[in-house]
């Protein structure tokens, strides 16, 4: 069973949410940016290429021109390949733990399980960042020797930053998951 | 330490006011009387008159700089996204947890953030 519902970033971008129920305790959530625009594309390569034109015809040096074209080239390879994050999803299993996913554009896959013995709760939390306050969802892990206390704090969707709305329906999510094991007998 | 006006406070003031104006004629002598005038009077070894401009611009080009400093200060010192410093500090972790009372305002705590999460964001409990 699979919806998708559209919701808008911290900065306007439209992402979209996919929710997939595998079974009772097993949920994957997936938050999907923009991909890569034509005319942003266009518009960083056609700027430093007028650039390097320009410091061509001040400095007389053709290897201002090759050297703008390598640079677009592994510019563009090495922002698709380490900064641009087409889906971060989650994949939250009851008994198991709970798995980060961030795909690049590149097709690179970086992924973090946390243990669910690891885990204390799933909130929302809102704190300052770069002259806004944004809400974001994180994963507060249990401090071993304090069974109250927060150990670290990991924070979820950092680079497609959903809005509250979008938030609140992981939140719910992940929330009906993590009180089954409240009421579920521990076995040891 | 009310700020109310007393006759030290008057003495300090005027000392002030008299030692500012003479260290403006003092500097504007400086900054202004030819070397040879100074010379002939015997005053020979004030320092250059580079410095009579050098240090007003060196006080405006530092004053420039601390705006863009403190914004900077400020944003480095601004707990990142991770840091459980967003969560609680050392006042929340020990705060002690009174008796509930019947009928009375229940005592000002600070409330962890998975109870202000539940009471928001999940209306049905």
């Amino acid at each position: 069973m699979a919806e998708e519902r559209r919701f808008r970033s911290a900065s306007g971008a439209p992402i979209a949410l996919r929710r997939r129920q595998h079974s009772a305790s097993c949920r994957d959530l997936a938050v999907r940016g923009p991909r890569l625009q034509l005319r942003s594309l266009s518009a960083a390569t056609s700027a430093v290429w007028l650039a390097a034109y320009g410091l061509f015809a001040l400095s007389e040096n053709s290897m201002v021109l090759s050297a703008a074209i390598f640079i677009t080239l592994i510019g563009l390879i090495i922002y698709l390949h380490f900064v641009k994050i087409d889906q971060e999803s989650l994949l939250v299993i009851g008994s198991l733990g709970i798995q980060v996913t961030s795909s690049y554009a590149s097709g690179k896959e970086s992924t973090t399980f946390i243990e669910m013995s690891q885990v204390k709760d799933v909130v929302i939390n809102e704190a300052i960042h770069m002259q806004k306050v944004i809400y974001y969802l994180c994963i507060l892990l249990q401090d071993p020797d304090d069974p109250q206390g927060v150990s670290e704090v990991v924070p979820l969707f950092q680079s497609s930053k959903p809005r509250l709305d979008c938030l609140i329906e992981v939140y719910k999510s992940c929330q009906e998951i993590l009180e089954q094991r409240k009421t579920a007998p521990q076995s040891s | 330490n009310s700020p109310a006006p007393l006759p030290e406070r008057a003495i300090y003031g005027f000392a002030l006011f008299l030692g500012s104006w003479f260290g403006f004629i003092l500097y504007l002598i400086w900054a202004y009387i030819p070397e040879t005038w100074l010379f002939s009077l015997g005053l020979t070894y004030w320092p250059q008159k580079y410095w009579a401009v050098a240090l007003p611009v060196y006080l405006l080009v530092a004053v420039g700089i601390g705006y863009i400093l403190l914004f900077g200060i400020n944003m480095m010192s601004t707990a990142p996204l991770s840091s459980v410093h967003t969560i609680t500090d050392n006042y929340a972790k020990k705060q002690q947890q009174k008796k509930f009372q019947e009928e009375a305002i229940p005592a000002l705590r600070d409330i962890p953030i998975s109870e202000v999460n539940r009471m928001f964001f999940l209306p049905e409990q």
